[in-house]
């Protein structure tokens, strides 16, 4: 009884924490109060140390009383009866989720204190650390989520905070153009994300895991739906998780999120976020058992992406890019692992990589001091020559394989023929019926801002 | 190909390639000349431009590269707000542009002075022109003065005015005239019949006349509109007339080439080819038939496989394309540098590579940038194509295209009329130009008024905010010298004791504060400033390193070889130590490569969960992980006792056996020529100990750390030179020679090596095995003084920390500095030469005591030790010039323009190549110093103030050519002193004039610590009174050198910890 009222406790404020550092965090700034580095260092560290401790007392009271699954139910929060819909928000802390949620508290704590320092005197230090928050936020919600609704709530969270991030040098055009770039590919994974959901409301009549994974706790959950109706949801689950993991065809969008300071890209890219799709398909693995065909697909995605990382990694020449694919390799690996219904291997690789990549990407503008230290202690110059299997291959196809890689796999230009083009094309088609139509019926010429040069007016006179 | 046919004979296209090469190696000048990251040297970006005048060369270098020439107007009005530029400044700037042209005391209302004083000190309109349209349409600037007229002026205006209108009652009632109709109207709007208008109501009357004439005035003489540059790039057409960037697509590309085209050993596969050059690589690699899915490139293989059939080479290849773009002969120069410079930074690098570093793992081969420009070149067509086929829907050729972009850009360009009779109206308003008066008067005079508003543009006036911002500390300066060196002259006496011991560091601006706690701490002591390279321009190669390092400034190629030695006692641990190095280092250099891998990566993901431990501690304990670490380091680090290896037996000198070190004539030249260069001839001049002190900077993930080490040491430390320096110093085979030749060194005159880490502030000595015993005791009070010095020298940093607290205590700050240079989270290490803005070259006695906040070089020279031509000044400027101007110019133009000219914000940087720092993983290379070592600093041209007189300069300046060209250009400002008399001349405009002193309060303060506590700002000087310590001194001179010790002896005792590592 006693270990029930201190888990729901520490429950509460797992969730609550990160909640009310975003509220303290934003509401002084929607009100102009100025707060101080400090100040919000200190607000930051707090919440960490409390949502994690809150974690780890979980941990050690699950091991100890041997229960394996708690929930937090704040309950419906929006019942339509007509419709048999309701938004029940659930939070499940179970084998899956508590080191999941140890491990965010542990990144995310390690590396706001670096971004504390690395990002002193910045001008946009509290959009960054809003963000941030909301971002941890949005991590820790998605990895307690017990309905698919909660889950989709932070989910949304962490893209959104993931986009305006890698925008985060708004003044210059490149990081924007990037963070549009990824928020459209975000889009399109949370369409099938959407879509997976209400599916499953469909069959289900509530989007609780509980109706996928059946009743048994993770990872001895046994799916109860049939097998077609679990290939369609998984497989709309997958595309949601390639697209948020930037698995094929979604991985020209790796190297483009590396835009923002180097801590958030630490965080996001090498860490968190390209593992939330991962995570999704740890949490409605028991879909796999059920469907044959969607654990093909899934081992078949993990592997094609798998073995575009490593090959894309190794013709990157700067560090940044280097890491993104070799991330992209390991999450690959993981998506194998999690078809193959390795779960526990699953998870503890994704745990060890996210911290592992965590410390090359802070560390990765050493490199050149570490390439000179090495290179002084083994006493030659480091030169890739002779390494590797790629000498082995007849030289056309080397060269062929070569530019292959340093082209990406050709995924951007793919997305940007085969969708971006007839889809901005029929937008257009429609703006221009819209245009005409409204002229036909009102006779003038309007939108003058169309018609207005690209460029504004000179800033200054140059004599 | 057709261009076989038009270029006729063979002959002739030798000549067209020697002409692109021309034209490539030409517009290769513009590019930025920073080299591989590793040797960070701070240079001018405008280097090429530095034989035309300063102001020229900006302005060619705002419509060539587009940086600003001087900070933004915005940003000067705002310090003339704070006080930093004041009324006076910018008056007396003006009175030397344009000196009063008659004797009256007060200036007409419409000369030239009048006109600019006014536009400079009131709040001119400097927005951009929708601003403008507000300001007009929306606020009450035509209806009420603007609050800075002044009172008088407002009433002549009103009084007059209005006595004006009543004269001209009739005309106004009934001419036809559009003024007197537009003038009637005015006062029909103005609610009241003119007799009964109140004086808000007056107001308004005259500000809308005043504003209708201005305008009329304004658009009856429309400037003509300025020329365009010279033809617009085709890239410049397709973004005016489709708003799409050509380069979004080519630069893509092509940064992924360059990246792997240069790549020094990151990647784990080497582009296939590379050695056939860039640009047979390209084609080999791109004229593979993949089936693109980028509709751009469609057509790019098939013209490559044509290129590689045909063997044309890259000059070929450029001519081509320039004929395919139309580009007419007289522009092809201009177009050529204009696309290279759309991707400077990867282009420079290639440049570099060619041309400046066959030191490096690998160096781009000859005609590199060439290849890349035809590269480039052919990617834009392609470019233009897909972009103007797509916008224009056609599907014709380049020419074509181009044609359809040329009619449709045809826009006229926006009036600027509003805004100019905005400014001229400004103008009137604040100087009280009665509008009877500019009626009446005749239009050739009014049009010469406006034409002088008109020419009196953003740039000129943000020029005349320049000189006005820079006079102001050069006042203070010189003022302050004047009246410290007079304080000097009463309170010193001519004979001084000899010096309890003697210090010489790099002239580095950081050592400023050095030497100055140096010397209050040990008042007895004397220090010098010489470049930081001591004299030895050597290659170094250290116990631990397994390459040669050239040590010396970068201009130098050095010819010298030295090793250090480890010797027979400790070879044997040597030989394991460099085992388990090497054998560590390999394992790392695996992990390194094999994480990224896909086997690899999986066993390094399953165990990663152990990498939280190093992640942890080292981002959230910086200072322990550093003390593990150094624990553990010293499993590593080479035997506690080498030598350098520095004498050679062989006649040439070079890497072999033998042939390493110094001669022994080598090593007295090198000797004498530092001690004479400091002033020092006579042995009296030498005291027991003289301590050479090199410096360097050590700081974790910081890939611009080359750039805060010695710049006299090619971005490395100067360590080693110091060392080297005072064993050739201390050779007694080296002072024989010396003393046939003049020069006695004391027989009880040790020399120390040393280094100074001026990030964490500490400092190490070198060969302490080989200190006499009898000097134990020197040295033990030189150490201490030194390591109190490091302590007070990190508390000063302190305060411009804004993550330390203005109220540190010593003991913390000398841990916050330490601390700051183990944090792998810190952008800002340390401020590098953020703030230099003087160089003294000259006796220490005049400058001692003054406090200089850290922005002085000191360089030492006694011109009593100096020949009749003064050849030894000629001979320390001719290296401390330009090195002091690069690094001058470098944070100037960094900091006016830090998108152009620096190298953007520290955060998102990343490392490409092993080269340079992109932003992100796909930008141009950026060069220049960063936003964050920046942000302190004030841009302004360093000035030079040498104890020398105005004959001797001018003859210097006539004998290197380099140094007239960076005074005589303004590149660099110059003044000369008279210690003796505290006569100044100041150089402007081409001659010595003398400098008049204003007469100053320079405060009187008892230590460096008064100077600059509780303050971050940048601080005036002030006289530094040592003549207390000195005196107390004097009185217990027979227990000398342990009284400085009383000063602090436990921040010593504390601080000294473990510095001295032998």
């Amino acid at each position: 009884m006693n270990n029930d009222l201190i888990l729901t406790s520490a429950a509460m404020l797992v969730v609550l924490a990160p909640s009310i550092l975003v509220a303290i965090l934003a509401i002084p700034m929607l009100l102009g109060i100025p707060t101080s580095e400090a100040l919000q260092g200190k607000l930051i560290r707090t919440a960490v140390m409390l949502g994690l401790a809150a974690s780890v007392v979980i941990l050690a009271i699950m091991l100890v009383s041997g229960s394996r699954h708690v929930m937090l139910e704040p309950g419906d929060w929006v019942h339509i009866h007509e419709e048999h819909y309701h938004f029940h928000i659930k939070f499940v802390f179970d084998r899956l989720s508590v080191p999941f949620v140890i491990l965010s508290w542990v990144l995310c704590g390690t590396v706001g204190a670096f971004a504390n320092v690395y990002l002193h005197r910045e001008q946009g230090f509290r959009r960054f650390f809003l963000l941030y928050a909301i971002f941890q936020l949005g991590m820790i919600i998605s990895a307690l989520a017990g309905t698919i609704e909660t889950l989709f709530f932070g989910w949304e969270l962490v893209g959104l905070s993931s986009a305006f991030l890698i925008a985060f040098f708004h003044e210059r055009p490149g990081p924007v153009r990037n963070g549009h770039r990824v928020w459209a590919i975000y889009r399109v994974s949370d369409a099938a994300f959407l879509l997976a959901a209400l599916i499953l409301h469909r069959l289900s009549g509530a989007g609780d895991f509980d109706a996928l994974t059946g009743t048994g706790v993770w990872p001895l959950g046994v799916a109860a739906v049939d097998s077609w109706q679990a290939t369609l949801v998984g497989l709309l689950l997958l595309l949601a998780a390639a697209g948020k993991s930037g698995m094929i065809p979604f991985s020209g969008w790796l190297p483009r999120a590396m835009e923002g300071p180097t801590p958030s890209s630490a965080v996001f890219y090498g860490a968190l976020s390209v593992h939330l799709g991962t995570y999704l398909l740890l949490r409605s693995s028991p879909l796999l058992e059920v469907s044959q065909p969607l654990r093909i697909a899934v081992i078949i995605l993990g592997l094609s992406s798998a073995v575009l990382g490593s090959l894309l990694s190794r013709v990157q020449t700067d560090v940044k890019n280097a890491l993104a694919f070799a991330s992209l390799t390991q999450v690959g690996i993981i998506t194998v692992e999690i078809g193959l219904g390795f779960r526990y291997i699953a998870l503890t690789h994704m745990i060890g990589h996210a911290c592992l990549r965590t410390l090359q990407l802070l560390r990765a503008p050493s490199v050149l001091k570490d390439f000179h230290s090495i290179e002084n202690a083994v006493g030659r110059h480091l030169s890739p020559e002779a390494a590797g299997w790629n000498s082995l291959l007849p030289a056309s196809l080397q060269v062929w394989l070569y530019r292959f890689s340093l082209e990406r796999g050709y995924l951007d230009g793919f997305l940007n023929e085969l969708i971006v083009r007839p889809f901005t094309a029929i937008f257009r088609w429609c703006d221009q019926q819209e245009h005409r139509w409204s002229r036909f019926v009102d006779g003038n010429e309007f939108r003058e801002s169309e018609s207005l040069a690209v460029r504004g007016d000179s800033l200054e006179d140059v004599i | 190909m057709i261009r076989r046919d038009e270029t006729g004979p063979a002959e002739s296209s030798t000549d067209a390639a020697d002409r692109i090469r021309d034209m490539v190696r030409q517009a290769a000048q513009l590019l930025p000349t920073q080299g591989p990251i590793e040797v960070f040297v701070f240079r001018n970006p405008l280097e090429v431009h530095e034989h035309l005048p300063f102001d020229n060369a900006v302005k060619l270098a705002r419509e060539q590269l587009g940086g600003h020439p001087y900070w933004p107007e915005s940003r000067y009005r705002e310090l003339l707000s704070e006080g930093r530029i004041t009324v006076a400044d910018l008056q007396a700037v003006l009175q030397e542009e344009c000196p009063a042209q008659s004797e009256q005391p007060t200036e007409p209302v419409y000369s030239r002075r009048r006109i600019r004083e006014v536009m400079l000190t009131h709040p001119l309109s400097i927005g951009p022109d929708a601003a403008l349209r507000w300001v007009v349409a929306e606020t009450d600037a035509l209806e009420r003065f603007c609050p800075t007229t002044p009172l008088a002026v407002r009433e002549r205006l009103l009084s007059s005015t209005s006595h004006w209108i009543a004269g001209n009652a009739k005309q106004i009632r009934e001419s036809e005239q559009p003024f007197w109709a537009s003038v009637r109207s005015i006062l029909d709007r103005a609610g009241a019949p003119p007799a009964r208008l109140r004086d808000e109501q007056w107001e308004v009357v005259v500000l809308q006349i005043l504003w209708q004439i201005c305008r009329r005035a304004a658009i009856q003489t429309t400037p003509a509109a300025p020329q365009s540059a010279g033809c617009p790039l085709p890239r410049d057409l397709l973004l005016q007339a489709t708003g799409r960037d050509l380069n979004q697509l080519t630069h893509d590309l092509l940064i992924r080439f360059c990246g792997a085209f240069l790549d020094q050993g990151y990647a784990g596969w080497n582009l296939p080819g590379r050695d056939q050059g860039f640009f047979r690589c390209f084609l080999s690699l791109y004229s593979q038939s993949q089936s693109v899915p980028d509709a751009w490139l469609r057509e790019l293989s098939r013209e490559l496989r044509a290129l590689l059939l045909s063997g044309d080479s890259a000059e070929q290849s450029i001519q081509h394309s320039l004929q395919v773009l139309s580009i007419a002969e007289e522009d092809q120069q201009q177009f050529l540098c204009r696309t290279l410079l759309s991707l400077s930074g990867w282009a420079g690098m290639l440049w570099q590579m060619e041309t400046a570093a066959a030191w490096t793992v690998r160096p781009a081969p000859a005609g590199t940038l060439t290849e890349f420009l035809a590269v480039q070149l052919i990617l834009e067509r392609h470019a233009i194509r897909h972009l103007g086929n797509e916008h224009c829907k056609l599907h014709g050729s380049l020419q074509q295209i181009l044609e359809a972009l040329r009619t449709m850009t045809l826009r006229e360009s926006a009036s600027v009329d509003d805004r100019r009779a905005f400014r001229i109206f400004q103008t009137a308003q604040w100087l009280g130009w009665l509008p009877e008066d500019l009626h009446a008067m005749p239009p050739q005079k009014l049009h010469d008024i406006i034409a002088e508003i008109d020419s009196f543009g953003a740039t000129e006036r943000r020029r005349l905010f320049h000189e006005a911002y820079e006079r102001n500390y050069r006042e203070a300066t010189l003022n302050a010298l004047v009246v410290h060196t007079q304080r000097r002259k009463c309170s010193h006496p001519e004979t001084a004791p000899r010096p309890a011991f003697q210090l010489l560091t790099c002239i580095d601006d950081r050592e400023e504060s050095f030497r100055r706690h140096v010397e209050e701490i040990a008042p007895q002591c004397e220090t010098f400033g010489a470049a930081g390279f001591f004299a030895v321009a050597m290659n170094y190669r250290g116990a631990a390193d397994s390459f040669y390092k050239p040590l010396c400034p970068a201009v130098v190629t050095p010819v010298h070889y030295v090793n250090e030695d480890v010797g027979y006692t400790f070879e044997g641990v040597h030989h394991s130590r460099a085992r388990l190095r090497s054998r560590l280092g390999r394992v790392t250099y695996g992990f390194h490569t094999r994480s990224r891998t896909f086997l690899g990566g999986i066993a390094a993901g399953i165990v990663g969960s152990l990498a939280t431990a190093p992640l942890v501690a080292r981002v959230l304990f910086p200072h322990l992980t550093a003390r593990i670490r150094s624990r553990f380091g010293t499993l590593l680090e080479t035997p506690p006792i080498t030598r350098l290896q520095l004498d050679r037996y062989q006649p040439d000198p070079g890497p072999g056996e033998g042939h390493i070190g110094y001669s022994i004539n080598e090593m007295a030249d090198i000797v004498r020529r530092l001690l004479n260069d400091i002033g020092i001839r006579s042995p009296q001049q030498f005291s027991r100990l003289f301590v050479v002190c090199g410096h360097g900077s050590s700081s974790l993930n910081n890939p611009h750390e080359s750039s805060y080490c010695c710049g006299a040491c090619a971005g490395k430390r100067g360590g080693p030179n110091a060392r080297a320096f005072a064993q050739m110093a201390n050779d007694f085979r080296v002072r024989t020679l010396l003393r046939e030749r003049g020069l006695q060194i004391p027989e009880d005159t040790v020399f120390v090596g040393a280094y100074h880490d001026t990030c964490s502030d500490s400092v190490v000595y070198y060969d302490l095995n080989l200190l006499p015993s009898s000097h134990r005791a020197d040295f033990e009070a030189a150490r201490d003084a030194v390591q109190l010095a490091c302590v007070r020298n990190a508390h000063e940093r302190c305060r411009r920390f804004a993550s330390a607290p203005l109220n540190i205590s010593l003991d913390d700050a000398l841990r916050h500095v330490e601390s700051r240079s183990q944090d792998i989270s810190q952008p800002r290490p340390e401020y590098d030469h953020a703030t230099n803005a003087l160089c003294f070259v000259g006796r220490r006695t005049w400058s001692r005591g003054m406090f200089l906040d850290r922005r002085a070089f000191l360089v030492s020279y006694d011109p009593e030790s100096d020949d009749e031509q003064s050849n030894i000044l000629l001979r320390i400027l001719a290296p401390a010039v330009p090195v002091c101007a690069g690094i001058s110019l470098a944070f100037f133009f960094s900091t006016i323009d830090n998108t152009r000219y620096g190298s953007g914000s520290k955060l998102p940087h990343n490392v490409a190549s092993l080269l340079g720092v992109m932003e992100g993983t796909s930008s141009d290379l950026r060069t220049g110093a960063y936003q964050q070592v920046c942000e302190l600093h004030e841009p302004m041209r360093l000035m030079f103030v040498i104890e020398s007189r105005p004959e001797v300069m001018l003859s210097i300046m006539d004998r290197n050519q380099t140094i007239s060209q960076l005074f005589r250009g303004n590149w660099l400002q110059l003044a000369v002193i008279d210690p003796e008399t505290s006569e100044v001349q100041v150089f402007r405009k081409g001659r010595f004039q003398p400098f008049e002193p204003a007469a100053t309060l320079l405060p009187q303060r008892k230590s460096s610590f008064d100077c600059y506590s509780g303050s971050r700002e940048h601080l005036p000087f002030s006289s530094i009174d040592d003549a207390a310590l000195s005196e107390s001194l004097r009185q217990d001179r027979t227990d000398a050198p342990d009284t400085w010790k009383r000063t602090s002896p436990t921040t010593v005792a504390s601080a000294a910890n473990g510095a001295h590592r032998i």
